[in-house]
């Protein structure tokens, strides 16, 4: 249990909320996709965050005193089940028989606060690794 | 009997010990202030510290005969800190009872803290240094 820990947490903390930042770009940028590899339109993604002990070695996990510690991992990628937006376009070349378009059901001012509420999660972390690092410095002028 | 490192080095060096270990716990909640039903932790070792200097200081009971136990924590060096599930919180929907304003406030006072040992262990070693140099520099 040294600085590093808390450096690899804080760490796991920024990866996850860069993770969803991606996710939640992908969502922004398919907001209109019609066509996917799996056919019809684009459809949400969102991530899953767990709590995973931080244990180093064998003698931390039989002792249970990696419990306190915890990274954060995204375990699962989530597909949004509602329903499509149907359109009414006769025009479009993926309208069904009866003129309709299905459009990917993602609400855009949910997407803006996901996506400020992982900015500041991030920066939380920055901030928290930071500090670490700092402090691990300070050490290092016992001393001097 | 004056020790050369005597007890103040050894309580500041378990205080630096104690707040590495928070500033990983603190870490910790920070990174999983969104992960649903995560509890945050709390670690508290100041009591136990002031405990062990009590019993290191004035209020200690003598160990006459060797067959005695000595009564209470022990020395600084045992100091444990004390981790639990922070009973003052707020839950939000998910069960997340991480406040991230409180953590930050709390990883920034951490660090002061270490900080202020450190450098508390840094005059103390230059005390004994101006002290083995005769007084001159």
């Amino acid at each position: 249990m040294d600085f590093l820990t808390g450096m690899r947490v804080s760490s796991s903390g920024m990866a996850a909320n860069r993770m969803r930042m991606n996710t939640i770009s992908s969502n922004i940028a398919n907001i209109n996709t019609t066509r996917t590899p799996e056919g019809g339109p684009y459809r949400r993604k969102d991530i899953v965050f767990e709590a995973i002990p931080d244990a180093k070695n064998f003698g931390e996990i039989l002792t249970g005193s990696d419990k306190e510690i915890n990274r954060v991992q995204v375990t699962d990628v989530l597909v949004d089940r509602k329903a499509p937006l149907m359109k009414y376009e006769p025009d479009h070349p993926d309208a069904n028989a009866d003129g309709y378009v299905a459009y990917p059901n993602i609400n855009l001012m949910e997407e803006m606060t996901n996506m400020i509420q992982a900015t500041r999660a991030y920066e939380a972390n920055v901030s928290s690794m930071n500090a670490t690092k700092d402090m691990a410095l300070s050490a290092l002028e016992i001393g001097r | 009997m004056a020790d050369l490192f005597d007890k103040t080095i050894s309580a500041l060096d378990t205080s630096i010990d104690m707040r590495r270990l928070r500033q990983n716990v603190i870490s910790s909640n920070i990174a999983n202030a969104e992960t649903p039903g995560y509890k945050a932790r709390k670690m508290d070792f100041e009591q136990a510290l002031s405990r062990a200097l009590d019993i290191e200081g004035k209020g200690r009971m003598h160990a006459s005969n060797k067959e005695h136990f000595l009564v209470g924590q022990g020395p600084i060096a045992n100091v444990t800190a004390d981790i639990y599930d922070n009973p003052d919180v707020n839950m939000s929907n998910d069960g997340n009872t991480v406040d991230l304003e409180k953590e930050m406030a709390d990883l920034a006072s951490n660090s002061v803290l270490y900080r202020a040992a450190i450098q508390l262990i840094n005059k103390k070693l230059a005390t004994m240094k101006y002290a083995a140099s005769d007084g001159m520099r």
